[in-house]
């Protein structure tokens, strides 16, 4: 009934306004504007605007002006003029740089000053994504007048123009006289990796979302630095500095060739020197890890420059010394991924296991247990192994047998027609594993003369096919390098 | 009622319009689309319609059942999808505009079940229906509508008992008219009335309502009466008759003339190790120190009886289910509750019961209770997510929906392993811990067996008086198969450790009784129920407010220790028996 009423009230109201007020149009009054800013589009707004008139110039020499005329719904930070005639003169040297220039002003989006967060990262015609803070400042120039409407959106006043920065990559590009930015560059070229050469091919085949991040080894392989939605700390070694780090690892990554020895070490010593998130000069800690976990030492005394990027930092260093002890990384190998088998008929003797030691810890391991094969192996492998002496230690749990067996390792070696293997670089001694020991024990060494991926190393069961005596068992494998 | 009588003003005005102008014969066209009241209950087929419309509306409760013996308990945590009122629900604040918290809709069926029960008898009264046929539907639909009580008084503590039907349903708030009793008193009414019911089995095979209906057997659809009468007297404290009832429920296939159907059914057997077509958690034969050999698909093993077709294994352990079809209302509300993939992902595991399933240890060493982390809940999108009610749906390689259009499910409603936890609760009450203790571990065989003794002929039986006999014999020479003999305990199916007794056997099993109530029947249901059985049993608030706090704190709300202050008096563990107007 409520509902009967309200409408019975709505339409004898109704056909009172009709009768009544025939003569005049009252809808139209009620839907037509009066705000005269709703008339106008951000172009004209801006083009009129006493204050963004050279702004407005700009727009109608790029073409801008017929964009910010359209439909959709833009926000635009207008510089002043007199902001405008600090821009330096390369920033509108060419057309292009001109067209950049503006785009990096708008954006395809409203964005009000008046927002719950307390920064909003707008991304602007340019790709560049510039932080908007507190609706008051907008990357670094200051909110003159906010707010301003049009027809088809916003527009800000700000008393600096915002000028495309450059990022990272661009950086190192416009910077390649510098060593360390020239090797980055010939990664272009050069694949670290087989797997490079096949992202770089996709990248040619597919050019698409990740095609960017494909297109370098070091964006493959450690951080994208052309990608605008990240940031990046990046620490730029001067060439002696430099020099100093890659010679420094050189011995530890001897190739077959002296070029590959530098190429790697020059890559060992580059990858550890980007990290995620840009990292204001007042945080930077005075160590950082790396992706790959090596600790890099900072002394804020060595920054020759600090460079803000569109998409991070860039500080350029005098010196930035890793010392080998935290650069040279341990390999430790899981037990209970390995690689293969010496025959694949035994996955019903292979456990999978999840346990706890008697610490309570969890561990997760391999056992192999009533095989039946003499010699029966377990195979892994490793990568970014280095030319120099490992020591061996695992963690080989033994928890449900109450005999002691032992095991073997080897590494290295060529599969021969027969299934045996020939040439290992190292085979250790059988170990005994005793009953519910916990503890990791030092197993032995070998030495590499060569780095790179070892993609052959096997636990051997000992040589007899008895069930509890051939029992093979890995939680993990810890090979620690030696410093020469 | 609004509506109605806005259809009454609305049919008043058309009347008025009608009789202005000059029209005789409309007014006494029939409804095409309605029954008249001389149309309904006029033999045994709208008997039947009446019952199933019942259970029609009855399933609409499920979520809501869920919810409320869920989250208010332990096991169960709200979301960051969770409305506030669900997290009322869990820091037992409730406010009386919470819908979860309104009684209505259990008084709704209940009305529905007073008036069936009612036109029952008048059908009886004039023979529309014969004996037989009205004690079985009578008695079916009064156990149901003591089921709603007890679940009312569990929630409310103070409610209205009507068992007549109410014209307004808003009424039912009158204290004038309707005084509430308390829980103690309903019990007593509620016992009175179901033990005097004059049937207490199934509907006999040949009923009219035992049939198969687009592919579902109706058989499992109802309320077992044993079962409930048996959960009756356990809340009661008359053990031995709930002992009674429960053992006359896990002695359904004594009797059978399959072999199959007599050991299995009901008897929470042992682990089919060689097959694993069973309902245990096992590991493929000789590879069990391998994690990956777990059983774990919709067809073998523990988890398969919340997933399989409903077939004879299935039948060995299912005593009350309802399917949810997507071709039929009412819709499966659990995909939504409980999914984080095309669902709205309101409820998960706490992180207590996660917790209580690592504690545990396995037979094979694994330092988990596999019904846990891989069956129960699985972490998907690195979101606990609650698995017994998303087998079908999610597919178990990718954990994506298979068909987000095909919500089938099932209402988990009653089952052998909850039948025996129960039964051992109440044996162990009256003195019988030893058999308790069998049930709950590995099986009474195992308990009663004599090592290296050949003749099982006076070994492996209970030598009890009913209802605490059971017969567990297994012996070639000479050979025996006593009825028991493939008992294999709760957390003997469970492959898990045994609960060790510590300190006073009766509190020490009962403990472990509730414990494996929660590993092995979580989000199923019952266990705010078993909270405040046990607290009042023991007349001790701490064993609810504690378990609750446990939930709380492992959960990082800061509110736990208000909680468990609120919960060490009783008459906080209640909701608010109101319902808003407009509802």
């Amino acid at each position: 009934m409520i509902r009967l009423q309200t409408y019975t009230k709505a339409f004898a109201a109704g056909l009172l306004l009709l009768a009544t007020a025939a003569c005049s149009d009252p809808w139209e009054d009620h839907s037509s504007t009066t705000d005269d800013n709703l008339g106008q589009n951000l172009t004209q707004r801006i083009v009129s605007g006493s204050q963004t008139s050279d702004f407005g110039a700009l727009l109608e020499e790029t073409g801008y002006d017929a964009i910010l005329a359209g439909s959709k719904t833009y926000t635009v930070w207008a510089p002043t003029n007199e902001a405008l005639s600090n821009v330096a003169s390369e920033a509108l040297a060419s057309d292009a740089a001109k067209r950049l220039f503006v785009e990096n002003h708008i954006a395809l989006t409203a964005v009000s000053s008046v927002t719950e967060a307390d920064t909003v990262t707008v991304q602007m015609l340019s790709n560049k994504y510039l932080e908007f803070k507190n609706g008051t400042v907008m990357s670094d120039a200051q909110v003159v007048t906010a707010d301003q409407y049009a027809s088809n959106g916003l527009f800000h006043i700000v008393d600096k123009a915002l000028a495309p920065k450059q990022n990272i990559w661009e950086y190192i590009n416009a910077t390649a006289d510098n060593k360390m930015s020239s090797f980055l560059i010939e990664l272009d070229e050069f694949n670290l990796y087989r797997r490079d050469s096949v992202a770089k091919a996709n990248a040619e085949d597919m050019p698409g979302m990740f095609a960017d991040s494909l297109t370098n080894s070091f964006f493959t392989n450690v951080y994208n630095l052309n990608n605008e939605q990240n940031k990046y700390t990046f620490f730029l070694l001067q060439d002696d500095a430099y020099d100093a780090e890659v010679e420094k690892l050189e011995p530890y990554l001897i190739k077959s060739n002296e070029d590959s020895t530098t190429t790697y070490a020059s890559y060992f010593a580059v990858r550890d020197m980007a990290l995620h998130k840009a990292i204001a000069r007042e945080n930077l800690p005075d160590t950082l890890t790396s992706k790959f976990g090596v600790k890099i030492p900072i002394n804020t005394d060595n920054i020759v420059e600090e460079v803000q990027l569109s998409n991070g930092i860039v500080y350029v260093m005098s010196s930035l010394d890793v010392p080998l002890e935290t650069r040279l990384l341990t390999t430790r190998i899981e037990g209970e991924e390995p690689s293969g088998f010496s025959q694949d008929d035994k996955r019903g003797n292979t456990y999978y296991r999840e346990k706890e030691d008697p610490t309570g810890e969890m561990f997760y391991d391999i056992m192999v247990q009533n095989h039946g094969e003499p010699l029966f192996a377990i195979y892994y492998n490793a990568n970014n192994l280095y030319s120099t002496t490992y020591q061996v230690y695992w963690r080989a749990i033994n928890d449900i047998q109450n005999n002691t067996f032992s095991q073997r390792l080897r590494f290295g070696g060529t599969f021969q027609e027969d299934g045996t293997v020939a040439d290992p670089i190292a085979t250790l001694d059988y170990t005994d594993v005793p009953p519910n020991d916990y503890q990791e024990r030092y197993i032995g060494e070998f030495t590499l003369d060569e780095a790179g991926m070892l993609d052959l190393i096997s636990l051997i069961a000992a040589n007899t096919g008895s069930a509890g005596a051939n029992t093979l068992t890995l939680d993990y494998l810890k090979l620690v390098p030696v410093i020469k | 009622m609004i509506r109605n009588t806005k259809h009454t003003l609305r049919l008043g005005a058309l009347a008025l319009l009608l009789s202005l102008g000059s029209c005789s014969e409309y007014l006494d066209v029939e409804p095409k689309d309605q029954l008249n009241q001389d149309q309904v209950y006029r033999d045994v087929f709208d008997a039947d319609a009446a019952v199933v419309g019942i259970y029609g509306q009855f399933m609409g409760l499920a979520e809501k059942y869920v919810i409320l013996n869920e989250l208010r308990a332990d096991l169960t945590s709200t979301t960051y999808n969770s409305s506030p009122f669900l997290q009322q629900l869990s820091e037992h604040r409730v406010t009386p505009e919470n819908p979860y918290a309104s009684p209505k809709d259990f008084y709704e069926v209940i009305n529905n079940c007073n008036d069936v029960l009612k036109n029952f008898d008048l059908m009886r009264a004039d023979n529309r229906l014969d004996s037989n046929e009205y004690n079985e539907r009578y008695s079916d639909i009064g156990t149901l509508r003591s089921w709603l009580y007890l679940q009312l008084g569990i929630h409310y503590g103070r409610v209205p008992y009507i068992t007549e039907p109410v014209e307004n349903l808003d009424d039912v708030r009158d204290l004038n008219q309707f005084p509430r009793i308390s829980f103690e008193e309903l019990l007593d009414e509620l016992i009175n009335f179901t033990e005097a019911l004059p049937y207490t089995d199934l509907y006999s095979t040949n009923s009219t309502l035992v049939i198969d209906v687009d592919g579902y057997n109706t058989g499992k659809f109802f309320i077992n009466k044993e079962c409930l009468l048996g959960d009756l007297q356990l809340w009661e404290g008359n053990y031995q008759q709930a002992a009674a009832h429960y053992k006359v429920v896990m002695e359904t296939a004594t009797g059978s003339g399959s072999d199959t159907e007599r050991f299995d059914t009901y008897r929470v057997k042992y682990a089919d190790i060689a097959s694993n077509n069973d309902l245990a958690v096992g590991y493929i034969r000789y590879r069990e120190q391998d994690a990956q050999a777990l059983v774990n698909n919709n067809n073998q093993g523990w988890r398969s009886m919340f997933s399989r077709e409903p077939d004879a294994l299935w039948n060995t352990e299912w005593i009350w289910s309802l399917p949810f079809d997507s071709s039929f209302a009412p819709e499966n509300p659990f995909i939504d509750l409980f999914s984080n993939r095309d669902g709205e992902y309101l409820l998960k595991p706490s992180q207590h019961v996660m917790n209580l399933w690592e504690d545990q240890t396995q037979r094979n060493g694994f330092p988990y209770d596999a019904r846990g982390s891989k069956f129960s809940y699985n972490i998907i999108n690195e979101q606990p997510v609650i698995m017994k009610y998303l087998y079908n749906y999610l597919d178990p390689a990718t954990q994506l929906p298979v068909d987000v259009f095909q919500r089938d499910g099932r209402w988990h409603l009653y089952r052998a392993a909850k039948l025996h936890l129960r039964y051992a609760e109440a044996a162990n009450r009256d003195g019988q811990h030893r058999l308790a203790d069998a049930l709950l571990n590995f099986g009474l065989q195992g308990e009663y067996t004599v090592p290296g003794q050949e003749d099982v002929t006076d070994i492996e039986q209970t030598n009890l008086p009913f209802p605490y006999n059971f017969d567990a014999r297994q012996g070639d020479f000479p050979y025996y198969r006593g009825d028991w003999h493939r008992n294999g305990g709760v957390r003997g199916r469970a492959y898990l450790e045994r609960a060790p007794v510590l300190g006073d056997s009766l509190i020490s099993i009962e403990n472990n009784l509730i414990e494996e109530a929660a590993l092995e029947l979580a989000f199923e249901g019952n266990r705010w129920g078993d909270l405040v059985r046990v607290a009042i049993h023991r007349n001790d608030p701490a064993f609810l407010a504690d378990r609750v706090y446990a939930k709380l704190n492992a959960d990082g709300n800061a509110e736990a220790s208000a909680v468990r202050t609120k919960l060490m008096s009783r008459e906080n563990w209640y909701l608010p028996f109101i319902w808003n107007d407009e509802e």
